[in-house]
């Protein structure tokens, strides 16, 4: 059976999801989506395709892993998984001032949802004139971008270029791996949005932990929010990696948004593809090297990450 | 057993309803019209449904009652949409009087007329299940997140609280009025026993519990949570503390339904690959009849005064089974 793929669809209030979401439902693309809107939505429950539901968010506690996860959202799919009728896709918007954490998780913890779904990324609509402002105000705008996959850098036509240009370092600054478009009233073309692949461990893209080296280390960031990227060659010892993963995300996993990796470890011939929220962390077979060098690359997006003891716990996985 | 009648609804079975007097059946697909038959599975009427989903059904008033993700409430020829959120569940009162509704953080109650003064509003947290107490029409449960917490109506303070930290899918208040039970996210069963304001923990299921039911006297819970359905003794003074349950096997798959027959007692439970088994309990021991049915059962309701039941599927057909000789 296929899986559904799954976006979520997040950003501060005011940034454009409703412009977004309204152009992802008027446009002829021939799929068949259907929208999980939140509370404040504003595009209402009389449309077909869209349901409308109130966050309910439950503390899921399973052994040595605590999260939050949304209740309603578990409930809702569940039932659509049981149409005759399936979707070819399902997005779910959360509010404006939502962490998208429990969203994430949710996927992650739910079995019947893992088994009949696929998170295909988390895409964050940002407003390119009052990002600063909003990043000033709560915290909630920063885990926004963190979490993304895909960032949406709205409303481009009220920024002058230079903010625009501080405003993608700065958010470059707090996520050096998300894709970044700019758009205009969120004109974009749908399958940007919905083809992200970034939760997907079969379709693993590459990691370049450079690239924060390029764009973030040199502007001034207010934030504790950060991404550390790491590269290392050799091979991983698969006992150590996964020992020290799992302390990690058990002391610092409440502060640790996203981690994505591709590793070559000792005795396997394939590349190791691996995924992390907060205290969820999920590997699979990515697939053969095809002539790349076995090196390993390592990305963390998170709050007061400390580069030093992330890049010395990795390095003493190696074999 | 016999076979008096069937029907095919057009997706997936969520919800059967026998009204009453057991003259009329509910038939509540997933999606698409809700049908209304007679006691032989003969169509009668076919109700709008609800858009993107529908919730379960209830009668009320003599009329069908049905809800959905449309946040909307259809009532014999009248409807209502109380608020924006979508609505899972209506059920009646057990005197008849008043039709219950979670919408959100909200359960609306309303009377035949359809005054809903006696809503609780602004819950802690979004209802995601509620039953009323079958002793008392005037008091009610909600599950959610923390556990289940119990209200009076009328009173802005809720009676007592059932508060295990989790999150509870369903509530079922026994007849008796003595147990509330919630099946929950993670594998397990909360029960607690209301005079003695005392809870109880059951866990060791294989995956989270998506069916429960208590017998009509109130002396047994049966579960879900794998193939094999558990069912517990609540009769004693200390219920299922401390005590062996049954084991009833035979299922092939996870069991997804469960009802108790109000007339002989017995449970019957239906699995996702068509296996239907007929429990009949006797002085600690159980026999079963088991029937292999051609589709996942998703939902079942046996008829308020007759040895029959009405079978649904996830293919979206329904079937009556007759156990009179």
């Amino acid at each position: 059976m296929s899986r559904i793929p799954v976006t979520i669809l997040t950003g501060f209030l005011g940034a454009g999801k409703t412009t977004l979401l309204n152009r992802i439902l008027g446009e002829k693309h021939g799929l068949r989506i259907a929208v999980i809107e939140n509370e404040f939505g504003e595009i209402g429950i009389d449309h077909e395709l869209v349901i409308n539901a109130e966050e309910e968010l439950f503390e899921m506690n399973n052994g040595c892993i605590c999260c939050t996860v949304r209740g309603d959202l578990i409930r809702i799919l569940g039932n659509l998984m049981k149409r005759r009728d399936k979707f070819d896709h399902i997005l779910i918007e959360t509010t404006g001032l939502a962490d998208p954490g429990p969203v994430v998780q949710t996927f992650f913890v739910d079995e019947e949802l893992r088994e009949q779904t696929v998170v295909n990324g988390v895409v964050t609509v940002v407003d390119a004139h009052h990002f600063s402002r909003h990043v000033g105000e709560t915290h909630e705008a920063e885990e926004q971008v963190a979490f993304a996959d895909v960032i949406i850098l709205n409303k481009c036509d009220l920024a002058t270029p230079g903010e625009l240009e501080a405003t993608e370092l700065r958010i470059r600054a707090i996520n050096a791996l998300a894709v970044i478009h700019h758009t205009t009233r969120a004109e974009i073309d749908i399958k940007k949005v919905l083809e992200v692949g970034g939760f997907n461990l079969d379709r693993a893209t590459e990691i370049n932990p450079h690239f924060l080296d390029a764009h973030g280390h040199h502007h001034h960031h207010h934030s504790d929010i950060s991404s550390v990227g790491i590269e290392a060659e050799g091979e991983c010892d698969g006992k150590k990696l996964n020992d020290w993963i799992s302390k990690l995300v058990r002391d610092q996993g409440q502060d640790i948004f996203r981690m994505k990796g591709i590793f070559a470890v000792k005795g396997q011939a394939d590349r190791v593809v691996f995924q992390g929220v907060h205290m969820l962390i999920d590997a699979a077979s990515g697939g053969p090297w095809a002539g790349r060098p076995r090196k390993n690359s390592l990305v963390f997006i998170g709050r007061k990450l400390d580069r030093e003891a992330l890049t010395s716990g990795f390095r003493s996985c190696l074999s | 057993m016999k076979s008096p009648g069937s029907i095919t609804a057009g997706d997936h079975l969520l919800d059967l309803k026998w009204n009453p007097e057991g003259t009329r059946l509910l038939v509540t697909p997933a999606t698409g019209p809700v049908l209304v038959t007679d006691e032989a599975a003969a169509l009668l009427e076919e109700l709008p449904g609800h858009g993107m989903g529908n919730g379960s059904s209830a009668w009320f008033a003599g009329e069908p009652v049905t809800c959905g993700y449309d946040g909307k409430i259809h009532f014999g020829s009248r409807e209502w949409k109380p608020g924006r959120g979508m609505i899972e569940h209506v059920r009646t009162s057990p005197d008849g009087s008043l039709l219950a509704a979670g919408q959100g953080k909200t359960l609306h109650i309303f009377d035949a007329a359809g005054s809903d003064e006696q809503s609780l509003r602004d819950l802690p947290t979004v209802v995601s299940d509620f039953a009323w107490n079958p002793k008392s029409p005037a008091e009610i449960a909600t599950a959610g997140a923390g556990g289940a917490v119990l209200w009076r109506l009328g009173e802005k303070e809720p009676f007592a609280r059932f508060d295990w930290g989790g999150a509870s899918l369903q509530v079922r208040w026994s007849n008796d009025g003595r147990w509330l039970a919630t099946a929950d996210q993670t594998p397990s069963v909360h029960v607690y026993d209301i005079p003695k304001d005392t809870p109880l923990k059951m866990e060791g299921f294989e995956s989270k519990v998506r069916a429960l039911a208590f017998s009509t006297d109130g002396k047994r819970l049966a579960t879900a949570g794998s193939p094999v359905v558990t069912v517990w003794p609540c009769a004693s003074s200390k219920g299922p503390d401390g005590a062996r349950p049954i084991q009833v096997d035979g299922s092939e798959s996870e069991v997804q339904a469960l009802d108790f027959s109000p007339v002989t007692g017995q449970l019957a439970t239906g699995d996702g690959k068509g296996t239907l088994l007929v429990v009949t309990f006797e002085k600690g021991q159980f026999r079963r009849k088991r029937v292999r049915l051609d589709s996942g059962i998703s939902t079942l309701a046996w008829h308020p005064s007759k040895p029959l039941m009405a079978v649904g599927h996830e293919s979206g057909s329904v079937i009556l089974l007759s156990l009179e000789a």
